[in-house]
């Protein structure tokens, strides 16, 4: 087996009247088990100059990437928006399917366990048709 | 306005042929802004019992259309519980005992949209959750009793 861990830490001096910090590791296992999760994508690279709905990652598709990530059990995705933030107007929508998760703007990274059951495609829509650089990866079995 | 920062590191010395090692950091800044931070946060540590699917976030007009950030982590020790997140009953995955996400997430009170508030549901046993919400602010809307 492998040992992953996934490391985050959250900081700030002054968003209250003391030093918040937190951090926390967590060692990627599979399901109920403490055997380290053994396959990955590799990191990933993607560009979108459209402002159309794009999946990311498809969920048992016969085809993509993500073809071999096993439902109902345990996987972690990681998705950066490699853009700068520009404005701060500009983001990437993160699509559950239909179902809006949240945005991505230029410069933000996202971590997160993902069922990865028939149809739960991870779709993203770009705020519009400006080159949007994407990098992600998972961790599954 | 506040500098918070939030930082990943991945790493793995025998995952691949060689180590692996990424690391990503962000400030959290309000939406349509260049840099000015999100200046609220909260913060709970809590029991999730088994059985029912709980409102862990509830969509609130505070925290619309603006840029919101959450953390939660699952603190139970066995390895086998584990806590469904989901969205309106649309399961994102699953956080198995030690494991955090951290995301953005948009709360939608649109006339269009269904609940976008965070579910949670322990699997296995009752579950220690702690969860942070970062958001540009909310004011209290209604007089005490």
């Amino acid at each position: 087996m492998a040992t992953t861990t996934a490391t985050i830490t959250l900081a700030s001096a002054d968003i209250a009247d003391n030093s918040f910090s937190v951090s926390n590791t967590s060692t990627l296992y599979t399901a109920g088990t403490n055997t380290g999760i053994t396959e990955t994508t590799g990191l990933g690279r993607k560009k979108v100059a459209s402002a159309s709905n794009v999946v990311l990652l498809g969920a048992t598709t016969a085809e993509g990437i993500a073809q071999d990530v096993t439902p109902d059990k345990s996987a972690k995705v990681y998705i950066k928006n490699m853009n700068l933030r520009g404005d701060g107007t500009k983001f990437v929508t993160v699509l559950l399917l239909t179902r809006e998760i949240g945005r991505l703007y230029g410069g933000d990274w996202m971590f997160f366990p993902w069922n990865a059951t028939d149809g739960k495609d991870i779709e993203i829509t770009p705020y519009d048709a400006t080159e949007t650089t994407l990098e992600y990866t998972i961790f599954y079995e | 306005m506040a500098t918070t920062t939030a930082t990943l590191t991945l790493s793995s010395a025998d995952l691949l042929s060689d180590n692996l090692s990424l690391s990503a950091s962000m400030n959290l800044y309000k939406g349509g802004t260049t840099d000015t931070g999100l200046e609220q946060m909260n913060y709970h540590r809590l029991v999730l019992p088994t059985g029912t699917v709980f409102d862990l976030i509830a969509e609130s007009d505070a925290l619309k259309d603006n840029s919101n950030y959450v953390y939660i982590i699952n603190k139970n020790t066995d390895v086998t519980d584990y806590v469904l997140i989901d969205i309106n009953d649309n399961e994102i995955g699953r956080l198995y005992a030690g494991d955090w996400l951290f995301m953005p997430w948009s709360c939608d009170l649109s006339a269009s949209a269904t609940d976008s508030s965070i579910e949670a549901e322990a699997v296995g046993h009752e579950t220690i959750i702690e969860y942070a919400l970062f958001h540009v602010g909310e004011t209290l809307p209604t007089a005490g009793d």
